[in-house]
């Protein structure tokens, strides 16, 4: 952490070892409390989002004014909001960015009779159909339409094979806009499939998908453009340096070149790769690969961020960095679907979760409601078969010498 | 003011000498070597005393005009810091005007100038001997002076508001490229002529062309005074006009820096981007300068590049050894290596193994993957054929070839191309991964592996084969066949390549996801 700004230094640090525990809580808590009480589970996400938003920030105004998708989460303490002026003094004055400039004037027009609606409404927790509309509209698509009834992520009966295994069975999955979705299964469930297919890496067999209600199959470039992608087991171009890396993922999701270079310098502060951006990728450590990996999918601020194993060999410090990112994304609107193999994590971080074995979905809600009365690690041993009696390995206990 | 800013760049000048042991060392061989050049330059005008008055004029237009070319390009290539940028006297109360001609004034101070003004004082000399009253060369001489001190202030000025935040060593190599593939084919051409005692014509009316435009005209003045005719006049006028037009442009950019203000954008994080730096900033570009690291820096592709040079030779082995005349054989190299550099990226896309879902998940433009693959190739491959192909020719003899050859080359280079951005998007075969040996087979290269080869090196052939026969043709029955071998040549070649791209570009975006499941399973 030593090149770290103060920002990050000043919230991870303090509050010591449940790291994200601070930053997570509110969007957490509220939301699966809200749950059980919803009717309607799609939205619960969104009206999470808003509903964390009226509490923490006294004056609507100010959700306005810092309504921007890549920065830091209101929910979370003051520090970091420091940080996000600077991005948007960085990106805003710097360049004429028209991506993010346009939509924020809808965000104005709108947020404000929600705000309203939602401050009074939140203690009854009524699911607001309109309450996605905080989520500021920064995608960089004209058509994208935000509407709290589209999820960010619809996934209908998608099927995949590989000659003859059937990677993935008809996998249906809702993930509503502002959620942190979690995506656990044992080795070889079809996770990795799953998620090639949501971030269009992979064509499915059968069956649709559509993100932010475009869909992938017929429009794919517009899909994508929702998209970040973070890929596990996958190489990068990395005889690059991490700067050029970067650089290059930006400008290919097509954003100017001034753009990407004061968003990377930014994304490279926030994920503490400052001092490694001269060197080339190839010499990085695994947990540094995937920080800069997860930089460049975050670099065009997508509307979805797709993470296969986002914490795979990340070290504790930096994955405490990366959750805090993360939340601040969710909580201002942005959706997460993620796979992890640390049950502890997911239940942690979470809002909703499934459980893919075998290429199917076996479970699928709150992370409440599919653990029930067991931890989520237990139910998930459960679904996925049960620990068998390990037999035939009786000579294992016999030692040789 | 003029004597402060005249003393300045008297100081600047000496100042050059200051500094770290090493910087020094640097300017006092330069300099010396300067001399040793500027020296030698004297002695050789010297010498054309005594020779005819048309070899006299030919060779000092020439080299005049070279000179003046060469204070262009250095700002270019070496991307020298101006020390007296008319920005810096932003802060100081001088009026543009003023200002811009104290400069200009204070630039005729520098080393390369007082080397030319040497090297003119010579002209002088030898023109007067020559019978051309002095005063006639001595105009000839400031002109050419003022116009080459003019320049490099004007070219500095221009490097400093356009190429500021992109300077970098990838740049001066691309510069250094551009000139080599000015420089190498002009000079094999001129070593080929036949001086025999007097001057080839083709060097008399190419210094007769230069004599007329801003780059040798004042230099042909005393020459044309000489011969006494009224094209004199004409070198004067245009002499005088370009100091003119300089003059004009110098006054308006002092102008323009001394009235406006930096955009601050290219500031800190430009540096380290390489060549990223020096591609547009597209999707285009950055596939471009992504694909030349990788060409140059990556011992898989360095592998196949060195490959070629060695494949081209060796096929002249067999020919010699059958008997077919060296001159004839001569011609054989340049097209093998042109058709290899057409075909070498036609697996491109399978030595990203993996890497390439980024291309895919970001919904990269087809086109610009297709065209951004084939920089590299263009990058390498068009400077080494136009260095390789006049070589060929001299070795050959007859210059009336060089057309046929190039149409010849043209379409199997850029055919090739074109059926290699179908192939790389289309039928990808396994290659060995990234880090690994570059004589490392993969372990799975599948069938499609020698079809795809042979396909994309035999489409290159046949869509060269027109020119190909005119190139024959105009070898064996008629010379004038090389003119429409060349156009008809380079036709073919574009037009195979534009569809080669378009078609590519559909593929590319239309195969994502079979793309992806052939570069997981290698």
């Amino acid at each position: 952490m030593t090149g770290a700004p103060a920002a990050i230094d000043g919230v991870v640090v303090p509050p010591m070892p449940p790291l994200p525990a601070p930053a997570v809580d509110p969007a957490v808590t509220p939301d699966s409390a809200r749950k059980s009480e919803a009717s309607v589970p799609s939205d619960g996400g969104a009206v999470q989002t808003s509903s964390a938003d009226a509490e923490n920030v006294a004056p609507a105004s100010v959700d306005v004014d810092t309504a921007d998708a890549t920065s830091v989460g209101t929910s979370s303490p003051a520090e970091p909001r420091a940080e996000v002026e600077e991005t948007d003094v960085a990106t805003g004055v710097a360049v004429v960015d028209r991506v993010e400039a346009a939509p924020v004037d809808v965000a104005h027009d709108e947020v404000l009779p929600v705000e309203e609606a939602q401050g009074s409404a939140d203690d009854q927790a009524v699911v607001d159909p309109d309450s996605a509309l905080v989520a500021p509209d920064v995608a960089p698509g004209p058509a994208v339409v935000v509407d709290a009834d589209v999820p960010a992520l619809r996934v209908r009966g998608v099927t995949k094979s590989f000659g003859d295994t059937r990677a993935v069975d008809g996998i249906d999955l809702t993930v509503p806009a502002g959620t942190f979705y979690g995506l656990v299964g044992p080795n070889g469930a079809g996770k990795t499939t799953t998620l090639s297919m949501i971030a269009g890496l992979l064509q499915p067999d059968r069956g649709e998908i559509s993100v932010n209600g475009v869909d992938a199959g017929s429009r794919p470039r517009d899909a994508k453009r929702l998209m970040g992608v973070l890929p596990d087991r996958l190489r990068t171009f990395d005889r690059l340096t991490g700067r050029q890396l970067l650089y290059y993922c930006g400008v290919l999701r097509g954003l100017d070149s001034a753009v990407v270079e004061s968003r990377a310098a930014d994304l490279a502060r926030a994920f503490d790769l400052a001092d490694a951006l001269g060197r080339p990728v190839s010499d990085y450590s695994a947990g540094m690969t995937k920080k800069v990996m997860l930089a460049g999918a975050m670099i065009h601020s997508p509307r979805l961020l797709v993470l296969d194993e986002p914490f795979e060999a990340v070290d504790p410090v930096s994955s405490s960095v990366i959750l805090e990112i993360l939340s601040a994304y969710v909580a201002h609107g942005g959706t997460v679907i993620l796979s992890s193999h640390g049950m502890d994590l997911v239940e942690r971080v979470c809002s909703r979760v499934a459980v893919i074995v075998a290429g199917q979905v076996l479970a699928e809600g709150t992370v409440d409601d599919v653990r029930g009365e067991l931890t989520l690690e237990q139910r998930f041993i459960e679904l996925a078969g049960g620990l068998s009696d390990v037999e035939g390995l009786e000579w294992l206990h016999t030692f040789s010498g | 003011m003029a004597a402060h800013i005249l003393r300045l760049r008297a100081t600047l000048l000496v100042g050059a000498l200051r500094g770290d042991p090493s910087h020094v060392v640097r300017t006092v061989v330069v300099f010396v070597l300067l001399a040793l050049a500027t020296g030698a330059g004297c002695w050789g005008l010297l010498t054309l005393r005594s020779a005819p008055t048309e070899v006299a004029f030919v060779v000092t237009v020439l080299a005049g005009s070279a000179l003046t070319a060469g204070f262009v390009a250095a700002p270019l290539i070496a991307g020298a810091v101006d020390p007296l940028d008319p920005r810096r006297f932003v802060l100081f109360d001088v009026r543009p005007a003023s200002l811009a001609s104290l400069l200009a004034l204070a630039g005729l101070m520098s080393v390369p100038i007082l080397g030319l003004v040497a090297l003119g004082v010579c002209l002088v000399i030898v023109w007067t001997a020559h019978e051309v009253p002095w005063v006639a060369s001595a105009v000839g001489v400031v002109l050419g002076v003022v116009t080459c001190g003019l320049l490099a202030r004007v070219c500095m000025a221009l490097v400093a508001m356009f190429l500021r935040g992109r300077r970098s060593r990838e740049l001066t190599g691309l510069f250094i490229l551009a000139i080599l593939v000015v420089v190498v084919p002009v000079g094999l051409f001129l070593a080929s002529l036949q001086w025999g005692g007097r001057v080839p014509s083709q060097l008399a009316q190419a210094a007769d062309i230069l004599a007329d435009t801003p780059l040798g005209a004042a230099w042909a003045l005393p020459a044309r005074v000489a011969a006494g005719d009224a094209s004199a006049w004409l070198s004067l006028v245009v002499a005088v006009a370009s100091v003119a037009l300089l003059g004009a442009a110098w006054a308006w950019i002092v102008q323009r820096v001394l009235t406006s203000t930096e955009r601050p954008e290219s500031g800190r994080e430009r540096s380290g981007l390489g060549w990223f730096a020096v591609a547009p900033g597209n999707a285009g570009g950055a596939v471009a300068a992504r694909s030349l690291v990788y060409w140059l820096r990556d011992p898989r592709y360095l592998m196949n590049l060195l490959i070629v040079p060695i494949a081209a030779l060796l096929a002249m082995v067999p020919l010699l050894i059958a008997g077919v005349p060296f001159a004839y054989v001569v011609l054989v190299p340049v097209p093998i290596v042109a058709l290899f550099f057409g075909w070498l990226p036609h697996n491109d896309l399978a030595y990203d193994s993996t890497a390439v879902w980024l291309h895919i998940a970001s919904g990269t433009r087809g086109v610009a993957d297709r065209l951004g693959r084939i920089v590299p190739m263009l990058l390498i491959g068009l400077p080494v054929l136009a260095v390789c192909i006049p070589l060929a020719i001299s070795l050959h003899g007859r210059w009336a070839l060089l057309p046929a050859m190039v149409g010849v080359c043209a379409s199997l280079f850029l055919g090739g191309l074109g059926l290699s951005s179908i192939s790389s998007a289309v039928a990808p075969y396994a290659v060995s991964r990234p880090g690994e040996s570059p004589f490392q087979q993969p372990e799975r290269v599948g069938s499609s592996a020698p079809i795809t080869q042979a396909v994309v090196l035999l489409g290159a052939i046949v869509v060269a084969a027109p020119s190909l026969w005119w190139a024959w043709l105009a070898m064996s029955h008629d010379i004038s066949y090389a003119a429409l071998g060349m156009w008809g040549g380079i036709a073919i070649g574009l037009a195979v390549l534009l569809v080669g791209v378009a078609v590519g570009s559909l593929a590319f975006e239309r195969r994502g996801g079979r793309l992806m499941e052939f570069a997981e399973s290698g």
